[in-house]
């Protein structure tokens, strides 16, 4: 029992953060058709931002949050204006030039880090890195519940943004029909500027997130991608819910493996490799195409 | 001056060219359709003039100003505004957010509360599920709602994409009566139509489109009279 309750209180604790890596793939996704692969050298970036804000200025890495996101997503938005945007328009599946370009970005963005930051594995250690409180009778780091608390707001103002505002409507009409939105008048151009800004900045709001919790390198990040990709055929585009729910089952399954079974831990990137091709096959419109199969069900 | 005025214009899609050399004009207030056979490039046309496609050669006056260089989203805030094919919905946004973002531009978002009561007084249903997911609507609802949308852009030249499309006789008749309606408001209705009959008794004028070139224009009443007209789309055989 007590086994059971652990391991739903740490893939709860888990699921928060996948979601903060998945969103920001699924937005750029979403509203561009484009698949951001430099999205993992984004989050080691951000990693790295911390780790140099917390040596250099002794600013608490949950703190760094406040400088991480609107320097990112500015980032962002200047990376799509400079070079995304001269790609060709490709219609409603990624171009080959895309992925290319986007991997071209991920590799400077390692070898800046090497340059700037060595190749030598940094950690960031806080007071508070190595304490633990107890939740449910669960002993839970102060890290990972500090992770997962800035994880659910993050989601919750994206969520607000999305279904409140204007602004946050015109990215849902480009992801849903961009041809539409067009004709409403909506410059779409400029969303996706947006889009692109929010994912890059929702990126290095994973990496900041990721550096209080792991050692990171240059080549971090490549593993948490996966996931995030994983998490967006289970979750689907289309809504937060679906995206935290996806989360939820990758982290469920990893949890549950290394509990209950003898599959190494090192083993886990297969894992989530699994769940993707598996959900592929079996359920290829994701957990959102679950509950439409139900809904038929209901009816017929 | 006329409203919109389309002058010698090619459009192709690659190597293919779908129109050839079209020129009509839609004089403010009137109801002009365009109509012809599945791929005579009645889409297309509506497509440029909305400018979603780029025309090879000539020009779209819209207002005495030339369009063929606007992006299609300041086409829409000019007061052009597409109800599209196939209608084009954002089928995971409620009825309502459909509604709100087609009035996106400045002038359109303020007066938005007004237009939203007019459409909801010219399409009851469109208020009864307003909170509704597009995507859940009935075929005849949809097509409401996306003329809705288009009507909340406060166009002054409305285009239509085949508007009774798959619909049952009954709400054929209920959008063709909603497109009087709408052109007594003072809005200027470009309709592309298969449905000829209805289409030419509806319209001032009328274009008749054929594998990409206008063959026939004139005024709709003295079209559905025409001899070529009435056999070929109406069924009706020659004397």
């Amino acid at each position: 029992m007590q086994q059971a309750l652990d391991v739903v209180v740490n893939s709860f604790l888990a699921a928060g953060l996948y979601a903060t890596m998945a969103y920001g793939l699924a937005v750029i996704y979403g509203v561009m058709r484009i698949i951001n692969l430099a999205h993992a050298g984004i989050m080691m970036l951000g990693a790295y931002t911390t780790f140099t804000l917390f040596t250099h200025f002794s600013i608490d890495p949950f703190l760094s949050i406040v400088v991480v996101v609107p320097l990112f997503f500015a980032g962002g938005v200047a990376l799509y204006r400079t070079v995304v945007r001269r790609l060709p328009r490709s219609g409603s599946t990624p171009s080959m030039e895309s992925l290319l370009l986007l991997f071209g970005v991920w590799l400077v963005l390692q070898n800046l880090a090497y340059v700037l930051w060595s190749g030598d594995t940094q950690s960031i250690l806080t007071s508070y890195t190595l304490k633990s409180v107890s939740l449910l009778g669960v002993r839970v780091g102060v890290p990972s519940l500090g992770v997962f608390g800035m994880s659910a707001l993050s989601l919750l103002v994206l969520e607000f943004v999305l279904h409140r505002t204007y602004l946050g409507k015109a990215i849902r009409a480009v992801t849903q029909n961009r041809d539409a939105a067009l004709l409403s008048g909506v410059d779409a151009d400029r969303i996706s500027a947006v889009a692109f800004g929010v994912g890059t900045a929702f990126a290095g709001l994973a990496g900041t997130l990721l550096s209080t919790l792991f050692a990171f390198t240059p080549d971090f990040g490549r593993s948490f991608l996966l996931k995030a990709f994983c998490i967006i055929v289970l979750g689907g585009l289309e809504s937060v819910t679906g995206v935290a729910a996806g989360a939820f089952v990758l982290a469920l399954l990893e949890n549950v493996t290394a509990a209950y079974t003898a599959v190494p831990t090192s083993l886990q990137d297969a894992l989530s490799f699994t769940l993707l091709v598996v959900t592929l096959v079996v359920l290829p419109q994701g957990l959102p195409g679950l509950s439409r199969l139900a809904h038929v069900r209901r009816r017929g | 001056m006329s409203l919109l005025s389309v002058e010698s214009l090619d459009v192709s899609y690659g190597n293919v060219q779908a129109v050839w050399d079209v020129s009509f004009r839609v004089e403010a207030g009137e109801i002009l359709t365009l109509v012809g056979a599945n791929g005579a490039g009645k889409t297309t046309l509506l497509k440029t003039v909305a400018g979603l496609l780029a025309p090879r050669r000539g020009r779209i006056l819209f207002d005495g100003r030339d369009l063929v260089d606007r992006p299609a989203h300041t086409r829409t805030s000019d007061g052009l505004v597409l109800v599209p094919e196939a209608r084009q919905l954002w089928p995971g946004m409620t009825v309502l957010e459909n509604l709100e973002m087609g009035a996106w531009g400045k002038r359109a978002r303020a007066e938005s509360a007004r237009t939203l009561a007019e459409v909801f007084a010219m399409f009851p249903v469109l208020e009864e599920r307003h909170a509704q997911k597009a995507g859940t609507l009935s075929g005849g609802e949809q097509q409401m709602c996306a003329i809705g949308r288009g009507l909340m852009a406060r166009p002054r030249l409305l285009l239509l994409d085949e508007p009774a499309l798959g619909l049952s006789p009954r709400l054929v008749r209920e959008v063709f009566a909603s497109l009087s309606a709408i052109r007594k408001a003072g809005v200027t209705v470009l309709l592309v139509e298969q449905n000829v009959a209805h289409a030419l008794a509806l319209a001032d004028h009328a274009c008749v489109l054929e594998t990409g070139r206008v063959t026939l224009a004139g005024r709709a009443q003295d079209l559905a009279g025409d001899p070529r007209v009435r056999e070929e789309f109406l069924g009706v055989s020659g004397v």
